[in-house]
């Protein structure tokens, strides 16, 4: 019982990371930007929510209405200028780790190198869980809408990737530049817009992180390696694979930890990306898919 | 002359720069050299020392590592385990250190460079997870760590080194001065060229008969050799290792901004690098700005990607003076002014002009072009063959047989993507001298075949052999000793080589391997013989498509082919272009080199080629004379009548 209640919070926790990863693998599936910022964006929006919600002791999620459209432009202003300067694969990984020690050194000095939490006033959701009756299950309520939102956005993104004109654009995009630039797609807007809708997942991941666990800027070099797991198991650029990839990685870290123990959590996850990388370089769902 | 002096530098220099830097610490008192400044300059030998340890394997190599802390703390670890826990002599633990460093560097190299779909960025992220997981596993076991950290004590040393920081500066010079000379040596020999041609283009250094995984790991295990015992003195340094201290992200930071900042195509960039950014550390604590020194160094990395990719070496050699002069200027007005604090900030401020000085828009002047054109001290040919013979292989006494003995014999190939079959039950055989044709629609297979002969494809089914050796399931490498070479469609010269070196390096690696000096003289011979003798020092962007596509061959015949095969070589040429083409191609046959010309322009293959191969949709449609095989009602339907259709 104690390895399902495990697996199972470890798939809503995985939803969170799905979160975290979309944005990273879509950028770098589509604009070929490897944007290690990313992780300072959810960090800010993380700090952002925090902020807001205790000086104006509003509810976490309604800061979503400020932290997402400012993410956005963040986001987009930093694909903007990568643009600009025309930036291969490998120098995009150099520049934004410069820049993303900026923003960490940035918020670190800001808001100080000590934990923080939003007090229980006004993060009602931290303390609350919900259970599951018969099965003596029981789930943190932030874990559950860490799922929630995973599936509703990263699921919407999808569908808008597949139905509208703009996704269809990017789609194309992401498989000839070339072509689709000479088929009349704009790169530049498109890439601002796309770059924009990862920084507003950031938003809404730093949200669910700040809801649930206390902040320390330090935090945002840990997810590396978790976040770059589902990022490769689920294809780079493949945004259901992304998902299923987070709550897979979720799933598995909890019951690794529950089974044998925390120390082996990431030997699992590392020996797990070699292998995916050794049998199935593509990532473990994508079939062709947007890229 | 230069190579001469070139090698006295590497054998001379290096020890003396040890002695004349150890004299600051040895004749501290007489001269009056501060032990503060003494502490500084460790820092820098450490910096140096690990900057120097990533850029041998990322700056020659290309693939960039983000993993340089894990070098370290598994350095430090050993040494504050062994020694601060247990006692056991310091310099044994320097060894253990090397050991377990290059086991570590070997076991991540053995599985990222195994990696048939690897990319430069995966490697990254690999190596970014790494630390990670070594610092947990130190935090977690107690064995290790346990997450109090380890206390470090002063190990013995002889008393007449003086203080502690004597010693300590000492063992980091002698480490530091061990590095550099390696990167030095490394950047000077075989090695060196092996690393450049993977960070140039990797396959087709492996297609010339470079053994690149080999190389690989040797330049991860040099790397990881070099950081670990760096990291074990670094341990004696803070004198209290913990996790945090250790196994972070400010190392690979650091590393990364010293030697892209430095300049990472050459041994001395990571030198400059160490020294300017501890320097700038060191000032910017000192006025108080402690907190902000990792946002001005994330900073520094970003915008010099931008503006100064190649690093700081480079544009200094382009303008040495005025950037001297500068560095001069400041440093001198600010002590004859005494203004803006002591002499590390005039130091300081002095470097910093000349960076600025350096690193300045606009034209660099004709220098930069010798600058880049050398790029090293790399030593010059000694010997100089100025008769140009016309014929590139050294067999050239014997005549050239035809069809005699087969050099190439195919059974029954075929090469299957998932359900597509690509190659499916091909028999062909090539004979020596001869000149073949491989022509066939679109997607006919042509290009799977030739990655199949050139090994970079494996076949799914039948045997391949090229004079009586099998080569299925051997490394590209191998299979060029066996006397396979070939060209690409898109040529893929190495940018930073010029075009005689780009010949020099398939000779070196070629199924006689030789000398630089000799090989740069025997491609001297390979370059006249295509027509580029003209262009021997020119950089490859400064080629034409047309002179892309002679460089290729010139490479190519560098390997000292048995089989060549050249893949679509005159697509997109002008017709003056092509005749000059053939007449090439023909000069190789000639030569006695057999060939297949895998070509669109009928014409063309007709008029050279002494049998013809049609392929279609995988199989083989027709062999033989050309005009028999272009008269093949079969031939026409399939070939000429897709073409028509296209």
């Amino acid at each position: 019982m104690d390895t399902l209640q495990a697996g199972l919070s470890g798939v809503l926790v995985g939803g969170l990371y799905a979160l975290m990863a979309a944005g990273l693998s879509i950028t770098w599936g589509v604009l070929r930007i490897i944007n290690l910022i990313h992780f300072g964006l959810i960090l800010l929006g993380a700090y952002l929510t925090f902020q807001i919600a205790s000086s104006w002791n509003v509810d976490p999620m309604l800061t979503l209405v400020i932290t997402m459209p400012a993410l956005f432009v963040l986001g987009a202003l930093v694909q903007w200028t990568f643009d600009r300067l025309a930036i291969s694969e490998l120098s995009s990984l150099l520049l934004s780790f410069g820049l993303l020690i900026v923003i960490v050194q940035g918020i670190s000095n800001l808001w100080s190198a000590d934990f923080r939490q939003m007090s229980a006033e006004v993060n009602p959701y931290a303390t609350r869980s919900v259970s599951l009756g018969g099965l003596d299950l029981v789930f943190p309520l932030p874990t559950l809408l860490a799922f929630g939102l995973a599936v509703v956005l990263i699921g919407g993104a999808h569908v808008a990737l597949r139905r509208t004109f703009t996704g269809r654009a990017l789609r194309a995009f992401a498989q000839d530049r070339a072509i689709a630039a000479a088929f009349g797609i704009d790169h530049r807007r498109i890439g601002v817009l796309l770059a924009g809708a990862a920084g507003a997942t950031a938003a809404a991941a730093g949200m669910l992180f700040a809801m649930s666990t206390a902040l320390t800027p330090a935090t945002a070099f840990e997810w590396f390696g978790t976040v770059f797991a589902v990022v490769i198991l689920g294809g780079i650029g493949h945004l259901l694979g992304t998902l299923v990839a987070g709550l897979l990685v979720g799933a598995l870290g909890a019951v690794v930890t529950v089974l044998i123990s925390a120390a082996a959590e990431p030997f699992v996850l590392f020996s797990t990306i070699v292998l995916v990388l050794l049998l199935r370089p593509q990532g473990l769902f994508a079939h062709g898919g947007t890229r | 002359m230069r190579a001469a002096l070139s090698r006295r530098r590497g054998l001379w220099g290096f020890p003396l720069a040890f002695v004349a830097l150890a004299m600051l610490s040895l004749y501290r008192e007489t001269i009056g050299f501060p032990v503060f400044y003494l502490t500084l300059l460790t820092t820098i030998l450490f910096w140096t020392a690990q900057s120097t340890s990533w850029n041998i394997l990322s700056g020659y190599s290309g693939y960039f590592s983000f993993g340089q802390a894990a070098f370290v703390g598994v350095g430090a670890y050993t040494t504050a385990v062994l020694y601060g826990r247990h006692q056991v002599d310091f310099y044994v633990t320097l060894g253990c250190s090397a050991v377990l460093c290059a086991v570590l560097a070997l076991f991540v190299g053995g599985l990222a460079f195994r990696l048939r779909s690897l990319r430069g960025e995966i490697f990254a992220l690999l190596t970014l997870a790494v630390p990670f997981i070594l610092g947990a596993l130190a935090q977690l076991n107690s064995a290790i760590d346990g997450g109090q950290g380890i206390i470090v004590t002063v190990p013995p040393f002889p008393s007449q080194l003086g203080l502690f920081q004597d010693y300590l500066y000492l063992i980091s010079l002698a480490v530091a001065v061990g590095a550099v000379w390696a990167a030095y040596a490394i950047q000077h020999s075989r090695f060196g060229w092996a690393l450049s041609a993977i960070r140039d283009a990797e396959d087709v250094a492996e297609g010339l008969g470079v053994a690149t995984f080999r190389y690989k790991m040797l330049a991860i295990m040099v790397s990881g050799v070099i950081g670990g015992v760096s990291g074990s003195i670094f341990a004696l340094q803070i004198g209290f290792v913990a996790v945090t201290s250790v196994f972070n992200l400010t190392v690979p930071l650091f590393v990364i901004v010293m030697s892209v900042l430095g300049g990472r195509a050459h041994w001395l960039g990571p030198v400059l690098g160490a020294g300017l950014v501890t320097l700038l550390q060191d000032r910017l604590t000192a006025s108080g700005l402690a907190d902000w020194r990792l946002v001005v160094l994330g900073g520094v990395l970003a915008v010099l990607v931008v503006i100064a990719p190649e690093g700081l070496y480079v544009r200094l050699r382009a303008r040495p003076w005025p950037a001297l002069a500068a560095f001069a200027v400041i440093v001198v007005g600010l002590r004859l002014a005494n203004a803006f604090g002591g002499p590390l900030d005039w130091i300081l401020y002095g470097a910093l002009a000349a960076v600025v000085i350096a690193v300045l828009p606009g034209r660099l002047g004709r220098k930069t072009g010798t600058a880049r054109a050398e790029r090293t001290d790399r030593p010059e040919p000694t010997e100089r063959k100025a008769a140009v013979p016309d014929r590139p292989s050294p067999d050239d006494d014997e005549p050239a047989p035809t069809g005699a003995e087969v050099l190439v014999e195919c059974e029954d190939v075929a090469r299957y993507f998932g359900g597509v079959r690509a190659l499916d039950g091909v028999t062909l055989r090539i004979g020596s001298g001869e000149l073949v044709g491989l022509v066939g629609p679109n997607g006919s297979g042509k290009t799977t075949m030739v990655s199949l002969l050139a090994g970079t494809l494996r076949p799914t089914r039948g045997t391949i052999r090229v004079a009586g050796r099998d080569i299925a399931g051997l490394p590209p490498h191998r299979v060029a000793h066996a006397g396979v070479a070939r060209t690409y469609q898109i040529p893929r010269p190495f940018g930073s080589m010029t075009v005689r070196d780009n010949v020099a390096m398939a000779i070196m690696f070629g199924r006689e391997p030789r000398s630089l000096p000799r090989a740069r003289a025997a491609a001297e011979r390979h370059i006249g013989f295509v027509g580029l003798g003209h262009l021997a020092d020119a950089r490859p962007d400064a080629l034409n498509l047309h002179q892309r596509q002679l460089l290729e061959m010139a490479r190519a015949l560098g390997t000292n082919p048995k089989v060549l095969f050249l893949d679509e070589a005159l697509a997109g040429l002008t017709p003056a272009e092509i005749d000059n083409a053939v007449e090439v191609v023909r000069r190789i046959q000639r030569g006695g080199t057999s060939i297949v010309i895998v070509e669109h322009l009928l014409r063309v293959v007709n008029q050279l080629a002494t049998r013809i191969v049609v392929l279609d949709k995988g199989t083989l449609l027709a062999d033989g004379e050309p005009r028999t095989v272009m008269r093949d009602p079969a031939v026409v339907q399939a070939y000429l009548g897709k073409r028509a259709h296209a």
